[in-house]
């Protein structure tokens, strides 16, 4: 019932939009399409609390087939993440659209609330076709969001390159769906998943990387990640946090949907998944390094962070078919928890830039800098989502990544030596995007907050609209809570990767509250652990991420770390030190201008910009780049007048896939192209032998 | 493979005893003229070219005084038939007219030296770069030197305070926390030495900062540098300026 | 010694050249501002002439702008005299002559004598945010005894930037930096880690010691050649005192003209000991540098028993020196000279051992050949790049024409080829001490040399390279001009080059295998 009401308010909002004048029809849009989100979100928290599928509705239509709608738990979890992006992120949008002509500006909000009302509908499909009906009405939606502004080529490019490999990755999701489907016999998800079992191990192998690559090229996997930079990159400001925050997890679900009940049965696809993860992970880092727009480096870094989440689902699905279900459900979770905290704190990034480009007039961080001191509020919370996507306690990121790592090294569980060393080279890959992540995302507050402006438009930065500043306050205090009270997420997390893995792992975990030395007797511990963990479920609602297995016998030790007390620690130490400072040492304090090594001013132009700042990221992985550098030197006599350097970077993918792929069309065209000579006869003959061949092989079925 | 610890060790201690034993080797010095009792003290006054040496009389003796913020060991007056003695010290740090006390007790086995040139012809540089090389050894007396004035307890400076590091000087000095010292390093820093007041030079420290110890000599031979670290921290006796007959 | 034929002949073709043989050695050639970039073009082209410096002298109403080059193969001198009435403008030679670049800056920043085609004039030698636009101190016209109350554009000065690079910045480093060093501004344009552009920006020092001895006596005139740049005292005091012996026509006793030729010598050891010092620190293998260090101070101990200064500050007099050396002094100089040397070669020996010191400078600050010949460096930086240029052998003056010393050449123009040319040279000249010290002459020091009116132009291999005196005084002893064409404002020039493609950490290491002393350029 929620769903129609919100659906309703979905087309009410930008028709409201479409009155003219500004403030009130915004205001009313507005306020229609946050009751929308709500609504859909509390539908999203129901779901997950009903813990089990709920059949919505079902079409039958001729020739497609069942148009069905579940409502599982884990669809409610991505419903609940995409409505509440969608919630911070419309004031935003509705405040840009205001930018429009009232009729444009109604328009844009229909394709934000198209692009929604496709998302959910996505997150319930319970059929095949139900399932492709929303992707591909979600995917033009975002098309539509990319190419809004048209009067510049370039979003056209981006969006028609958007639109392109997501058609090619859908079709590729499609034949796996299809191949699953008719070897189940049943076009519903649900059938599909429980028929596993009992198909070809090959087609297994076959639809579930084809699910996995399809679907994943929307979440940015690799080999095909090109597009997302230069599309996010693009597209209007306002819908970046959308476009990043929420509607990367659309490839996430769609393979986690499809791939889950296979890995089971397939580890190879888990461990493919995994290391494909922690490559994309790296690669997208890398690629953050050495952006200096601000919406390509985080739209390259929401690549690095669906490689993550990516990895924890790989690493979650190959535990369980090693018949590990409590680190696979580890695992899982961790993965799960990183797709919820990208959503947060990439929202509140893009948000950040968003609110900085509007102040400004430019993304471009060496454009940049020292706009803490004219943008407090908006700085302190950029900040933080940089602290929080940076993996640094006490904030979110750090959970999933830590939970995910320390996750990983229990690989030593699993005997077999092929998957130890994926694992290995997985968490190697992931431990290095973990270091540059951290430089990636000192470089990005570091250039744009810090520093001294480094051009007319940041030193006269306007003040940052509240429509910004406010969401990204509300997104920097869940940013914090989901690091601190990470022990009230896990187990819901937990119970929804039940529902894929069959166990619920963290049921039988209990707080290592009373943790006993091992040379204590194994009776006396037997007799104790369920003591220690009635009164640490009991006692304690935020205990710390102590937690060990219930059952001995296999009793590996899962995790070990509690940010609520390094958060209390880091409290009480640097509130010990500002005592020390401020009441024990009773100093004068003298302030100074910056020693700035005797020059007459420090300027603007010898402060470090981004591209300095990377330039050692860059040295290093030199040979990853290949950068093409275009050199130039002006002289008068043996003056050097100017020189100049260019240096232009391609994607590896652009390099490795794409323009290979390209090129081969282009060759295959123009042996094509021979066939056409132009000449009518030349045309007729082959129209004969077409038909020639057709009938052919129509009498050789005829008489079979 | 190295062998460098092997080669230091090969050469043994060449570090001065001082100040806590003698030092006279030779050539440590170039020395500086002292004042005299003589009949001839307006011609030698007369010889010399930078006004160091000045006729006076006391008491109805005549004799020559030295004015050492005006010495540049020309040796004028070392040679031919009025030379004056020389002496071969080298405790040279003498105290401001404007000096403040001597830093406390806790600088005096660690005191952060910032070096700033403002116009040092090289010998100077020469001989500061000298300070912490074995022979003489800074480090061993808790003297060490920073690059940056945020550390700095002492502001060394050497030249005639060229135009062009007015802004640096002053800078550094506001930059340094408190307490802090100036210290002038060489006849240059005093008066400008043979380059005086002029367009391009300040011709005195004391014109941008104020100045605690003056260290006379040109240039000051290292072992003067470090008395007139020590004389900041109060561990030698500070020298005077002038030296009357 | 005389002109070569090709070069009469041709200069003989060109028409309203008027020539004057100044002596033997010195040809004067009177030309116009039109005739000049030709006349430079062709004497660097075609007669593999070497600039020695350009001087601007100012008369009633007009500037007269000598342009001085010399002849390596001959031993000639030859000087373009142009005059540029007020206001004029001079063609700029430094597209062809790229060594006059910085002469020229200089003359726009302190005659205020523009240079047509000269694309950088301006924030030189007087930093715009100091220093106003349009004021030119060395003009008679302008008071050089106080500072003006005037001030340039203070903190609106931007640096000077060339590379188009997105997202490059300027990184400065000066001028206080560092433990002991110099003040100077380093201008590195750069993307981060690589250094595409350097912008030497020097003159912290400068204290206008040419105009303050305007009006000086010579006597005084030679304090300041002493102490404007220590490092290398003996050698400024050395050309110094030449002028002034030209001027009288004094003949030196040869015992003073030995001696000089061993005061010089050991202040060319101590200064490239003190290099040395400074390579093996800013590396730091600071054993190596401890041990340089023992040898600058041992020199330096051995010079103040010399003669009583350790800077030989006050040891030359015009005619002479100011006291001999008795037989005790020379025993001592001969026996500690061998004993350094000793410890020198030993110290050579174990830096070319150690492959961790060698990587670090070896390809190093690179001059090219072709660049040194460019920027037309000076002394050891010279013949590391493959330029066998040296005064002594090629210009010889005092007691060197009877000795050529040997000069070192190497052709790697990187950081362990100036090392090398360091420790040769330093060799090579404790074996002109230890050779001349048996051939000493007797008799005296000192001859007397009266003061004349009159003007002459000097030089003296100094340690670090070629340096040029023009001297004019008037017949009670005032100098009215007084020019210092130093190695260091000829090497300093060029040392921008050299940081092209390194890497930030290379750039202490690289400056400390040039050893360039800014005291000496600032002047």
């Amino acid at each position: 019932m929620l769903y129609i009401i919100a659906y309703l308010l979905f087309a009410a909002g930008p028709l409201l939009a479409l009155i003219p004048g500004r403030r009130i029809p915004a205001l009313l849009a507005w306020l229609l399409m946050s009751s929308a989100c709500v609504l859909a979100g509390i539908q999203g928290v129901m779901a997950i609390a009903a813990g089990q599928s709920l059949p919505l509705i079902t079409l039958s239509l001729p020739i497609i087939g069942p148009f069905t709608f579940v409502q599982t738990p884990l669809g409610g979890l991505l419903i609940l993440i995409t409505s509440s992006v969608f919630a911070v992120a419309i004031p935003f949008v509705t405040r840009d659209a205001n930018l429009y002509t009232s009729g444009r500006r109604g328009l844009f909000l229909a394709i934000a609330m198209l692009t929604l009302a496709g998302m959910i509908g996505f997150f319930l499909a319970g059929s095949i076709v139900a399932f492709i009906f929303c992707w591909e009405l979600a995917a033009l939606a975002i098309w539509g969001l990319i190419t809004f502004e048209t009067r510049q080529s370039k979003p056209v490019a981006a969006g028609l390159l958007t639109l392109a490999l997501s058609e090619l990755g859908s079709l590729a999701g499609l034949v796996s769906l299809l191949l699953l489907a008719s070897a189940a016999g049943t076009p519903q998800l649900s059938g599909i998943a429980h028929a596993v079992p009992e198909m070809s191990p090959k087609l297994l192998l076959v639809a579930g990387l084809l699910a996995f690559f399809g679907f994943g090229m929307k979440a940015g996997i690799i080999p095909l990640n090109v597009w997302l930079p230069a599309a996010h990159g693009t597209a209007p400001r306002s819908t970046s946090p959308i476009l990043s925050g929420a509607t990367l997890n659309l490839g996430l679900y769609a393979f986690l949907r499809i791939d889950a009940p296979i890995a089971l049965h397939q580890p190879h696809l888990g461990l493919i998944i995994l290391s494909s993860g922690a490559l994309t992970a790296l690669i997208g880092i890398i690629y953050a390094l050495v952006e200096k727009d601000m919406k390509r480096l985080l739209a390259q870094s929401s690549v690095e962070n669906m490689g993550i989440a990516t990895a924890g689902i790989g690493a979650g699905l190959t535990f369980a078919a090693y018949g590990h279900p409590l680190l696979g459900g580890a695992s899982m979770v961790a993965g799960l928890y990183h797709m919820i905290n990208h959503s947060t704190f990439k929202t509140l990034l893009f948000l950040g830039a968003g609110g900085i480009d509007a102040s400004t007039g430019t993304h471009n961080l060496d454009e940049l800098g020292g706009l803490m001191k004219r943008l407090p509020a908006l700085g302190s919370f950029f900040l933080v989502g940089a602290f929080a996507i940076a993996a640094l306690p006490p904030f979110n990121g750090f959970v999933s990544e830590w939970l995910l790592l320390e996750s990983l090294l229990r690989v030593v569980e699993i005997p077999d030596i092929p998957v130890r060393i994926t694992f290995a080279l997985s968490g190697a890959l992931l431990a290095l995007t973990s270091g540059l992540a951290l430089t990636c995302f000192i470089m990005l507050p570091g250039s744009a907050l810090m520093g001294l402006p480094r051009s007319p438009q940041a030193a006269n930065a306007k003040k940052a609209p509240l429509s910004v500043v406010l969401p990204m306050g509300l997104l920097a205090l869940l940013a914090l809570l989901l690091g601190l009270a990470a022990t009230l997420v896990i187990p819901v997390l937990s119970r929804l990767a039940a529902t894929l893995l069959g166990t619920n792992p963290t049921a039988s975990l209990v707080p290592d509250f009373f943790h006993i030395p091992s040379q204590v007797p194994m009776a006396v511990r037997h007799a104790l652990d369920p003591i220690g963990a009635s009164l640490g479920a009991a006692f304690l609602p935020l205990r710390s991420l102590v937690v060990m297995h219930l059952d001995q016998t296999p009793a590996p030790v899962v995790y070990a770390m509690s940010t609520l007390l390094t958060f209390v620690v880091l409290v009480l130490m640097l509130g010990s030190v500002w005592i020390l400072v401020r009441v024990i040492r009773q100093r004068r304090v003298t302030r100074n201008t910056l020693w700035d090594a005797g020059l007459t001013r420090l300027r603007p132009e010898m402060t470090y910009t981004a591209t300095t700042f990377a330039a050692p990221v860059r040295v290093v992985f030199q040979g990853f780049f290949h950068p093409l550098i275009e050199e130039n030197e002006k002289r008068h006599g043996a003056f050097v007048l100017t020189r100049s350097y260019h240096q232009v970077i391609t994607n590896i993918s652009e390099r490795l896939v794409i323009r290979p792929g390209i090129r081969m069309a282009l060759y295959i065209a123009s042996r094509l192209a021979r066939m056409h000579k132009g000449h009518v006869n030349t045309y007729a003959s082959y129209i004969l032998v077409a038909m020639v061949v057709v009938l052919i092989i129509v009498a050789g079925a005829g008489t079979r | 493979m190295s062998f460098w610890p092997y080669y230091g060790l090969q050469r043994g201690i060449t570090t001065t005893a001082w100040p806590d034993g003698a030092e006279d080797s030779a050539g440590i010095t170039p020395g500086r003229p002292c004042a005299l009792q003589t009949g001839h003290a307006e011609e030698i006054a007369a010889a010399c070219p930078t006004q160091a040496l000045k006729a006076v009389s006391q008491a109805g003796r005549d004799g020559v005084a030295v004015d050492f913020s005006h010495c540049i060991h020309c040796q004028r007056c070392r040679h031919g038939d009025n030379a004056l003695p020389w002496s071969t010290d080298f405790s040279w740090g003498a105290p401001s007219a404007a000096a403040r006390p001597a830093l406390e007790s806790r600088f005096t086995r660690s005191l952060q030296v910032l070096y700033v040139d403002a116009g040092a012809c090289g010998a100077c540089v020469n001989e500061v770069r000298l300070i912490d090389a074995p022979p003489y050894n800074l480090h061993r007396l808790g003297i060490f030197v920073t690059a940056t004035p945020r550390d700095a307890d002492v502001l060394l400076v050497a030249g005639p305070i060229t135009d062009a590091m007015r802004t640096a000087i002053s800078k550094a000095y506001a930059a340094m926390p408190e307490p802090k010292r100036v210290m002038g390093m060489g006849t240059c820093a005093i008066h400008g030495g043979v380059f005086g007041e002029s367009f391009a030079c300040a011709g005195g420290l004391e014109k941008i900062v104020p100045v605690d110890l003056w260290l006379p000599g040109c240039p000051p031979p290292p072992l003067a540098i470090i008395h007139g670290l020590l004389s900041l921290v109060g561990r030698v006796t500070p020298a005077a300026l002038e030296e009357q007959p | 010694m005389s002109i070569p034929k090709t070069l009469q002949e041709w200069l003989q073709s060109i028409p309203n050249l008027q020539m004057q043989k100044r002596s033997e050695q010195w040809l004067q050639l009177l030309c116009s501002a039109e005739q000049l970039p030709a006349l430079t073009r062709h004497l660097m082209e075609e007669e593999e002439a070497e600039f020695a410096t350009l001087l601007v002298e100012e008369s009633a109403d007009a500037l007269s702008v000598h342009y001085l080059f010399y002849l390596p193969a001959t031993g000639n001198l030859i000087e373009l005299k142009v005059e540029a009435p007020a206001g004029t403008e001079l063609p700029a030679i430094s597209d062809t002559v790229h060594a006059a670049d910085w002469h020229e800056r200089e003359a726009w920043d302190l005659y205020g004598l523009r240079f047509s085609g000269h694309p950088f004039l301006g924030d030189f030698v007087l930093h715009d945010d100091d220093w106003p636009e349009g004021l030119d101190p060395m003009r008679r016209s302008f008071d050089g005894k106080h500072r003006p109350d005037l001030h340039g554009s203070g903190a609106d000065w931007a640096p000077p930037r060339l590379l188009q690079e997105e997202g490059a910045m300027v990184f400065p480093v000066g001028p206080v930096w560092g433990d002991f060093n110099e003040s100077g501004l380093w201008l590195l344009e750069t993307p981060g880690e690589q250094i595409r552009y350097l912008h030497t920006r020097l003159f912290y020092k400068y204290r206008g010691v040419e105009k303050i001895a305007e009006g000086r006596t010579v006597d005084q005139g030679l304090l300041l050649a002493e102490r404007f740049a220590g490092a290398a005292a003996f050698a400024h005091a050395w050309a110094y005192c030449q002028a002034l012996e030209q001027i009288a026509a004094c003949q030196i006793p040869t015992r003073a003209q030995q001696l000089r030729i061993v005061f010089a010598e050991l202040e060319r050891i101590r200064h490239h000991a003190a290099n040395i010092a400074e390579i093996a620190g800013s590396t730091a293998l600071s054993v190596a540098k401890a041990l340089a260090q023992g040898i600058v101070e041992d020199l330096l101990r051995l010079s103040a028993r010399l003669c009583g200064h350790r800077y030989f500050f006050g040891v030359l007099t015009p005619g002479g020196l100011r006291e001999d050396l008795d037989e005790g002094k020379i025993k001592l100089l001969r026996q500690t000279l061998p004993e350094l040397d000793q410890r020198m070669q030993q110290l050579e020996k174990h830096l070319e051992g150690s492959s961790s010191f060698l990587d670090r400078i070896e390809e190093m600050g690179t001059l090219s050949n072709e660049l040194a010949r460019i920027y037309g460096v000076v002394g050891p930086i010279a013949r590391a790049s493959g330029r066998s240029i040296d005064l002594r052998r090629h210009l010889p003056y005092g007691q060197y024409v009877f000795l050529s010393p040997d000069v070192p050449v190497e052709q790697e123009g990187d950081g362990y080829a100036r090392l090398r040319i360091f420790f040769a040279e330093s060799r090579i000249s404790v074996k002109i001490i230890l050779d001349l010290l048996p051939f000493m002459a007797e008799g005296p020091v000192q001859s007397p040399c009266p003061i004349q009116e009159g003007h002459a132009l000097s030089w003296v291999e100094a340690p670090s390279g070629a340096t040029f005196h023009w001297l004019r005084c008037t017949g009670d002893g005032t100098i009215t001009r007084l020019r210092l064409g130093t190695p260091g404002f000829r090497n300093w020039h060029a040392f921008e080059r050299a940081i092209e493609g390194a890497a930030f950490q290379d750039f202490p290491i690289i400056l400390a295998t040039w050893g360039l002393s800014i005291a000496e350029n600032d002047r």
